[in-house]
C-alpha cells in the first residue's frame, strides 16, 4: 500500500506559488564567497594531479578542516570537502606523493585518500585515537605509492602503513607505553617513528626505526635534551621524505638550533641570530631532492634564513649560505624539479629565488599591488625553469590579514579572502547619513518654524547648483535604465543608501580575530576589514554579542572575557576597546531600554548581574540562563542602585536539558492581527511580543519537550512533547509572529496508529490563536471588555483562568536535514513569510514558504471551496526540500552556523545572509517582487511595442480617413 | 544476504551516546556499501560532483561517506540498526532507502551481521518498504583482479531543476495567441475580401454581393461590398411608425438590379 509514490509526491509537495530563482538574477541579487580557510603552512602544496598533464593545482588543507583544491591560475575552487563535515579546530596533515593522483589526507580519527583531479574519495579509514602524523612513501616494493599514518591512542603509538591505491594497512606497529608520538618519517630504507619519551618538562626524543616491508622494530635510538624539549611544540621540525630527515629543536633561550640525522645519534648545533623570536624550517618532501633544508629565523623586526646541507654518507650537517638578514617579515618556500631544490623568498619588496646549491640568486622580481605588502606569513612557491639562467615562479602566499595571495613573478595574480570564513558573529547596520545633512535637519526640528522654513528655502535654493549637473546625467541614466545595466553602473567606491534600501552593510566577525564591513547592496564586496592584532581578540575569539547602533554608525562587539570594541560601521575605525580581563567575563548581552537610554547590559556567568546605577536599570524583565535554568530578572531601587529581583525561574522538568532558545527579533512588525477565513470571519493571531521558544530533551529517554514561555512572568503557554527525538543532531528553532518553527530528527511510533512508525528529519510548525474559534478573542475578548487593561503578570491570580493561546500544529517530514532556521522579515510585515533554514545535507540553503508548512493544512480529505478560499491545501505528511526553495540554487554553501534577515525599503524585499565557513547573501521576495520591476520587465520590448502602436496609428489613420471619405461619396 | 563482513570487534564509536552503552561495550560491526549505477536518469555517475554524500542515519547515530572514485558510498563499522539512507546530491535527487542491519540469527555465523535494505517512503510508515534493493556485485577499489564488493543499489529519481524559466519576449509567442491569430483572420477579410471582389467576374460578383446580403453576418464581416455597413442606417423611422412595408428589401434588390444593370469598374473609375 502505496499512498504516494516518491516521485509522485515531489510534485504534490510543489505549490503553484514557488518562487525560485530565475538564472539571470544569480550574481545580481546574490554573492558568495566559496572559502576555504586559511590555509597552513604544512599542509599547502602545488601538486600536478595528472602526470601527463603539466597544469598543477593548488591543494590545501585549512585551519578549518576543509580540503580543497584551487586552480592557481584563477583562484577558483576545483573542489573541496569539509573533512569532518563540520568546522574543527582538529590539526588535519595533507600529503600527496610525487606525480601521483592522489592525495592523502589524515584528521581526527581519520585518515582518506582522494582522487586529485576530482575531488572524490578513493579511501577512507577510521581508527581509534587521533592521527598525529601522516606521510607518503614514495618508492615501495610494488608500483603504487603507501601511506604511512601516525595515530595516538590512550597509552599507545601506533604506526601503520596503508596500501596507496586500496586502502588495505599493509602492516602496524603498536607500542604500549606514554610517549607521546610526535611524527613518522621514512627514507629509502626504513620508517622512523619520532615520540616524546619521559616526563613532563624532560623529555628526550625517540627515535623508532621500522622495517618497510613488515613494520617490525629494528631499533629505538634515545637523544638526549637536557630538557630543552619540554613540550611537542618545542621539536621544531622532523624532516620529511629526503634521502635523509632530520629533526630539529633549540634550546629554550632560542641561541642554538640542535640538529640530528634520523638514523643515527649524533646531535650538530648552529647559532641562531641573537633576539631569535621564532624559527621554521623548509625542506623538500621529495624523495629524489637533494637533502638541503633552510632554517628561517625571526626577530622581532626582521629576519634571515640559512642552508644546510646534509651529507648524504657522513650524516653530517653543513652551513652552505645565508639569506640577509631583512627587515619586516617574509615567507620563504621550496620547490623542487627533479633533484634541484629552489627557495624562494618573498619580501614585502620583492620576490627572490635561489639554488639550494648556492646562493647566487636565480631570480629577482619586484613586488607590485599592496595587496601583498602585507607581512607574508608562509607560502608555497613553484618555481620553473624556462631556459639556463631564466626562471619564472608563482608563489601562494598567506598574508598576517588572512589573505591568501597569488604572486606571479612579482605581479599579484589574485586575492583569496579567506579570513571571512570562519565568523562567529554578524549583523546588519544602515550605512550612516552623511553627517551634514543629518546635522542641518535636526537644526530645523529644533528652531522655529518659521526659521526652519527659511532655513529650509535657502537650503533648497542652494541645492539647485546641483541641478545641471543632474540633468546632465539624465539621459544616461535613461539609457542606462533601458539597457539593464543599472547595476553594472554603480561601481563607484563610495557607501550611499538608496531608495530601496538595498545597500546594507554586514558587519563580520571570525574566530581568528578579524573584523570586517561588507556592502551588501554590492555584491558582498570588502568596504573595510580590521586584522587581528587591532581587535582585543583571543584565539579563537569567543563572541557574545554583536550589536549595531544605527543612529550613531556604531558596531560592538563583546568576547566572553569582558573584553569590547566599538567600530565605526562604515569605516572600521575603532572607537573604543578594552582588552580581556579588565572586565568580569560575559555570558550574554542584552538591549535594555532605561531611564538613560538604551544601552548593552552584559550580563555576567550564571545570570549575574548585580547592581546597577539607577538611571541604568533595564525597565523590562531581563531574561538570562543560569546553568540549565532561565531565570526572569526585575530591577528594583535600592537607594541610589537598583538591585535585581528574580522575577521567576523556569527550569525544564525531570532531566532536561535545554538545548535551543529561539528569541524573537527585533524587528518583527505584524500586518495584521487576524487571519481572514474563508468565510470573511477572522480568526485573531495571539502576538505576545514576549514569548520565546525553549527546547529541552531528555538524553535518556530521548524526549524532547517544547516550552512557549512569557518572558514577563515565566509561565508555560504550551509545551509540547515529542518522543524519539535524537539528541545528538541539532534541534533548531524559529520563532516569528504568532508561530514557531522547529526542526529535529526524530525515530517514534505515531499516536493514532501504535502499528506505524516513523524515522526522518522533521519540522514542527505550531500557530497560536487567540481561541480556536474565529471571531473571538477568547479571555482576552472578556478583559478588554471588563476593565480594557491586561497584563501578563495578573492572569495566574484571575479567576477567569490565564490568557492561553490555542495552539495548531502540524508535524512534516523533511526530505533532509535543516538547521539554523531564521525568518524573513520585510519593512512592515505585509509579505508574507519564508522560513529559511541551511540545508546541511545539500550543501545550500532553503526557503520554504510560510503557506507550504501551514499548521492548517487539512488532513485526511481535500480542502472544502472555503477552505480553498483561505489558501489551505491538503496535509501531505513530506516536504521534498525542493531545488526551487533553495535560494542559493546551483551554488554548493558549506558550513553555515547562522541566517540573519533584514528588511529593505521595498516590502517585497527581504536581505539574507549567511555565515560561518561560507559567506553567502541573497535578497529574497518571497510574495514575489511586487513593488518593483524585475529584470523580467523589458523595457526596450515596452518602447518597442509603443513606438510600434504610434507607427501603426500613424500608417492606419490616413488609410482610414480615405476610406472613410470615399465610403460617404460612393454610397449616395 | 552476506556481504564483506568485517566482524571484528571494534569498541563502540564515540558518535554513540549513553544510551548505547548500556549495551555490550564490544558490538559486532560491518561496512555497508552504496552504490550509484549508471541508469536512465543518470546515464553518467561519474560527472556527479564532488559533494555528493550519502548518510545513514537512525537515533543517536549518523554516518556519512563521501562519494568514491567508483561511485560508491562506503560505511565502515557500522552497528546493527535499521538506518535511512539518504544521498544528497547537488545535480540529481535519489530515492531514499532503509537498510537493515542485524545480527544473523543462524548459530554457525553467530555475531555475523547482514545487511538488508528496501526503498522507503518518506511521510509513510517505516514499515512501508518498498522494492528490496537487490546487492550487486562491483569491481573491487584495487583495480582489476581484486575481489568484488557487493553494493546496494540507489536510484536516482531525476536531475535537480533550480531555476524557473523567465517567459521571455518573443514574436512568435505573440503571434501564437489565439486573439491575434482572430484579429490577424479578420483583418485578412478586412483587406483582401474587396481587392478579391473587385478582381473578379463581373456575374460571379453580383452573384456574390447577393449572397452577401441575405448573408447576417455580411455587417458583422465589415460589409464585404460597399454599402453602408450598418443596418440601422438603412432604418426608416417615419415609414416604420406608419406601418409601411420595410423599403429595406425593396432598395436593396433595386440597388443589386443597378449594380448588375450598370458597370461596377465604370463607377470606380468616375
Amino acid at each position: 500500500m502505496h499512498l504516494s509514490l516518491p516521485a509522485l509526491s515531489v510534485l504534490l509537495a510543489l505549490p503553484a506559488a514557488v518562487r525560485a530563482v530565475f538564472q539571470d538574477e544569480v550574481g545580481h541579487i546574490d554573492y558568495h564567497y566559496e572559502l576555504l580557510g586559511v590555509p597552513q603552512r604544512e599542509t599547502t602544496f602545488f601538486h600536478r594531479p595528472r602526470q601527463q598533464d603539466k597544469a598543477s593545482l593548488l591543494y590545501t588543507l585549512s585551519d578549518l578542516g576543509v580540503l580543497g583544491a584551487v586552480n592557481p591560475s584563477t583562484s577558483s575552487v576545483v573542489w573541496r570537502q569539509l573533512l569532518q563535515g563540520n568546522i574543527t579546530n582538529n590539526v588535519g596533515y595533507l600529503r600527496a606523493g610525487e606525480d601521483a593522483t592522489w592525495v592523502a589526507s589524515a584528521m581526527g580519527s581519520s585518515t582518506q585518500a582522494w582522487d586529485a583531479p576530482t575531488g572524490r574519495n578513493l579511501w577512507s579509514l577510521d581508527f581509534n585515537g587521533r592521527a598525529k602524523d601522516l606521510e607518503i612513501m614514495e618508492l615501495t616494493e610494488s608500483d603504487h605509492k603507501d601511506v604511512l599514518v601516525l595515530y595516538e591512542e590512550e597509552g599507545a603509538t601506533v604506526a601503520r602503513r596503508i596500501h596507496g591505491t586500496q586502502g588495505s594497512v599493509v602492516w602496524e606497529f603498536r607500542a604500549i607505553n606514554d610517549d607521546i608520538p610526535l611524527q613518522v618519517s621514512t627514507n629509502v630504507e626504513k620508517v622512523f617513528v619520532i615520540s616524546l619519551h619521559g616526563s613532563l618538562l624532560s623529555y628526550s626524543l625517540k627515535v623508532t626505526v621500522l622495517d618497510t616491508l613488515t613494520g617490525k622494530r629494528l631499533d629505538e635510538i634515545n637523544i638526549g635534551t637536557k630538557g630543552e624539549v619540554q613540550k611537542a611544540e618545542d621539536v621544531m621540525f622532523v624532516g620529511a621524505n629526503s634521502a635523509a630527515p632530520i629533526v630539529a629543536w633549540t634550546d629554550n633561550a632560542l641561541t642554538k638550533l640542535k640538529v640530528n640525522v634520523l638514523g643515527n645519534k649524533n646531535k650538530q648545533e648552529f647559532p641562531l641570530v641573537a633576539d631569535t623570536r621564532s624559527i621554521e624550517i623548509h625542506a623538500p618532501h621529495q624523495i629524489q631532492s637533494q637533502p638541503h633544508f633552510l632554517v628561517q629565523s625571526r626577530t622581532k623586526t626582521a629576519n634571515k634564513a640559512e642552508v644546510f646541507h646534509v651529507g648524504l654518507k657522513s650524516n653530517v650537517v653543513t652551513k652552505a649560505y645565508d639569506f640577509p638578514l631583512l627587515d619586516g617579515e617574509s615567507a620563504f618556500s621550496t620547490s623542487t624539479t627533479g633533484s634541484n631544490v629552489y627557495f624562494t623568498r618573498v619580501t614585502p619588496d620583492e620576490v627572490i629565488i635561489a639554488s639550494s646549491l648556492s646562493h647566487g640568486i636565480l631570480g629577482r622580481w619586484p613586488l607590485h599591488g599592496n595587496d601583498a605588502r602585507a607581512g607574508a606569513l608562509h607560502g608555497v612557491s613553484e618555481v620553473i625553469k624556462k631556459s639556463e639562467d631564466n626562471y619564472a615562479v608563482r608563489s601562494a602566499i598567506v598574508t598576517d590579514t588572512d589573505d591568501w595571495v597569488m604572486v606571479r613573478n612579482g605581479e599579484v595574480a589574485w586575492t583569496r579572502p579567506e579570513g571571512l570564513s570562519g565568523a562567529v558573529a554578524a549583523t546588519w547596520a544602515e550605512i550612516p547619513e552623511s553627517e551634514g545633512l543629518a546635522k542641518t535637519l535636526e537644526a530645523e526640528a529644533h528652531s522655529n518654524p518659521l526659521e526652519a522654513y527659511i532655513h529650509r528655502v535657502k537650503r533648497h535654493v542652494d541645492d539647485l547648483q546641483h541641478l545641471p549637473a543632474w540633468l546632465e546625467s539624465v539621459p544616461g541614466r535613461l539609457l542606462s535604465s533601458i539597457m539593464g545595466s543599472e547595476g553594472s553602473a554603480k561601481g563607484s567606491a563610495t557607501l550611499t543608501r538608496d531608495s530601496f534600501g538595498l545597500n546594507k552593510l554586514v558587519v563580520l566577525v571570525t574566530k581568528r580575530g578579524k573584523m570586517y564591513g561588507l556592502d551588501a547592496g554590492d555584491h558582498g564586496r570588502i568596504v573595510w576589514s580590521k586584522s587581528a592584532s587591532e581587535t582585543p581578540s583571543s584565539q579563537p575569539w569567543d563572541i557574545k554579542s554583536i550589536h549595531a547602533d544605527d543612529v550613531k554608525g556604531f558596531i560592538t562587539v563583546r568576547g566572553a572575557d569582558g573584553e569590547f570594541i566599538i567600530v565605526k560601521s562604515d569605516t572600521g575605525k575603532t572607537v573604543e576597546t578594552m582588552g580581556p580581563g579588565l572586565w568580569p567575563p560575559v555570558q550574554s548581552v542584552a538591549v535594555v531600554d532605561s531611564e538613560a537610554g538604551p544601552w548593552l547590559l552584559p550580563i555576567g556567568i550564571d545570570g549575574k548581574i548585580g547592581e546597577l546605577p539607577l538611571a541604568h536599570a533595564p525597565k523590562q524583565t531581563v531574561v538570562v540562563r543560569a546553568g540549565n535554568e532561565l531565570k526572569g530578572i526585575t530591577f528594583q531601587p535600592q537607594g541610589e542602585q537598583a538591585v535585581e529581583v528574580p522575577a521567576w525561574v523556569f527550569s525544564p522538568s525531570g532531566k532536561q536539558k535545554i538545548v535551543h532558545i529561539a528569541t524573537r527579533s527585533a524587528h518583527d512588525p505584524i500586518a495584521s492581527v487576524g487571519r481572514v477565513l474563508g468565510d470573511r470571519s477572522v480568526l485573531y493571531k495571539y502576538l505576545n511580543p514576549n514569548t520565546l521558544v525553549v527546547a529541552a530533551i531528555d538524553e535518556g529517554s530521548s524526549t524532547m519537550t517544547l516550552y512557549l514561555l512569557d518572558s514577563v512572568s515565566g509561565e508555560v503557554l504550551t509545551s509540547s512533547s515529542h518522543q524519539g527525538v535524537d539528541p545528538n543532531k541539532q534541534v533548531s528553532c524559529a520563532i516569528s509572529e504568532n508561530w514557531f518553527a522547529c526542526s529535529f530528527f526524530g525515530q517514534y511510533a505515531v499516536r493514532d496508529s501504535e502499528t506505524q512508525s516513523v524515522k526522518g528529519y522533521q519540522l514542527l510548525i505550531t500557530d497560536l490563536y487567540e481561541s480556536e474559534f474565529s471571531n473571538d478573542r477568547g479571555s482576552l475578548g472578556d478583559a478588554i471588555g471588563e476593565d480594557a487593561k491586561f497584563s501578563p503578570l495578573d492572569p495566574i491570580d484571575r479567576p477567569t483562568g490565564p490568557v492561553i493561546p490555542s495552539a495548531v500544529s502540524k508535524t512534516f517530514m523533511l526530505s533532509g536535514p535543516i538547521t539554523s532556521l531564521a525568518v524573513t522579515q520585510t519593512r512592515q510585515g505585509i509579505t508574507s513569510r519564508q522560513l529559511l533554514a541551511f540545508a546541511s545535507g545539500s550543501h545550500s540553503i532553503t526557503g520554504i514558504p510560510r503557506m507550504v508548512i501551514d499548521p492548517r493544512r487539512v488532513v485526511g480529505r481535500d480542502p472544502t471551496p472555503v477552505e480553498l478560499e483561505e489558501g489551505l491545501s491538503k496535509y501531505t505528511p513530506l516536504i521534498e526540500l525542493d531545488p526551487r526553495f533553495m535560494i542559493t540554487h546551483e551554488r554548493d554553501v558549506i558550513g553555515v552556523k547562522e541566517i540573519i534577515t533584514a528588511p529593505a525599503n521595498l516590502e517585497s524585499t527581504s536581505l539574507v545572509f549567511a555565515y560561518g565557513l561560507d559567506v553567502f547573501g541573497t535578497q529574497v521576495t518571497p510574495s514575489m517582487p511586487f513593488d518593483i520591476l524585475g529584470k523580467g520587465f523589458n523595457k526596450v520590448t515596452l518602447i518597442g511595442t509603443v513606438l510600434a502602436l504610434t507607427a501603426g496609428v500613424m500608417a492606419l489613420g490616413p488609410m482610414v480617413r480615405k476610406k472613410m471619405i470615399n465610403m460617404r461619396w460612393y454610397s449616395s | 544476504m552476506r556481504v564483506s563482513l568485517s566482524a571484528a570487534a571494534a569498541l563502540l564509536s564515540l558518535l554513540q551516546s549513553t544510551a548505547a552503552t548500556a549495551r555490550s561495550a564490544l558490538v559486532a560491526t560491518t561496512a555497508v556499501t552504496l552504490a550509484l549505477p549508471a541508469q536512465p536518469a543518470l546515464p553518467n555517475p561519474h560527472a556527479l560532483p564532488p559533494s555528493t554524500h550519502a548518510t545513514l542515519s537512525t537515533l543517536y547515530t549518523t554516518y556519512s561517506a563521501p562519494l568514491s572514485a567508483a561511485n560508491t558510498f562506503v560505511f565502515r563499522n557500522v552497528t546493527p540498526g535499521s538506518y535511512l539512507a539518504d544521498v544528497h546530491c547537488a545535480t540529481h535527487a535519489f530515492a531514499p532507502l532503509r537498510v537493515d542491519v542485524v545480527a544473523s540469527a543462524a548459530p554457525d555465523k553467530l555475531g555475523l551481521l547482514s545487511v538488508q535494505a528496501w526503498e522507503t517512503f518518506r511521510g509513510n510508515d517505516w514499515d512501508n518498504k518498498g522494492e528490496e534493493a537487490k546487492e550487486m556485485a562491483l569491481p573491487g577499489a584495487g583495480g582489476p583482479g581484486s575481489p568484488t564488493v557487493a553494493a546496494l543499489p540507489v536510484r536516482c529519481l531525476a536531475p535537480k531543476q533550480y531555476f524557473m524559466e523567465r517567459s521571455s519576449f518573443s514574436i512568435m509567442g505573440i503571434l501564437k495567441n489565439p486573439m491575434i491569430l482572430l484579429a490577424m483572420v479578420s483583418m485578412g477579410i478586412f483587406f483582401v475580401m474587396p481587392k478579391m471582389v473587385e478582381n473578379m467576374d463581373p456575374e460571379m460578383r453580383a452573384e456574390f454581393e447577393e449572397q452577401q446580403k441575405n448573408n447576417p453576418m455580411a455587417s458583422l464581416m465589415g460589409g464585404g461590398g460597399q454599402q453602408a455597413a450598418n443596418p440601422l442606417g438603412n432604418f426608416d423611422m417615419a415609414s416604420f411608425l406608419a406601418g409601411a412595408p420595410s423599403k429595406k428589401d425593396e432598395g436593396s434588390s433595386a440597388a443589386a438590379a443597378s449594380d448588375a444593370g450598370g458597370n461596377g469598374g465604370g463607377r470606380r473609375k468616375r
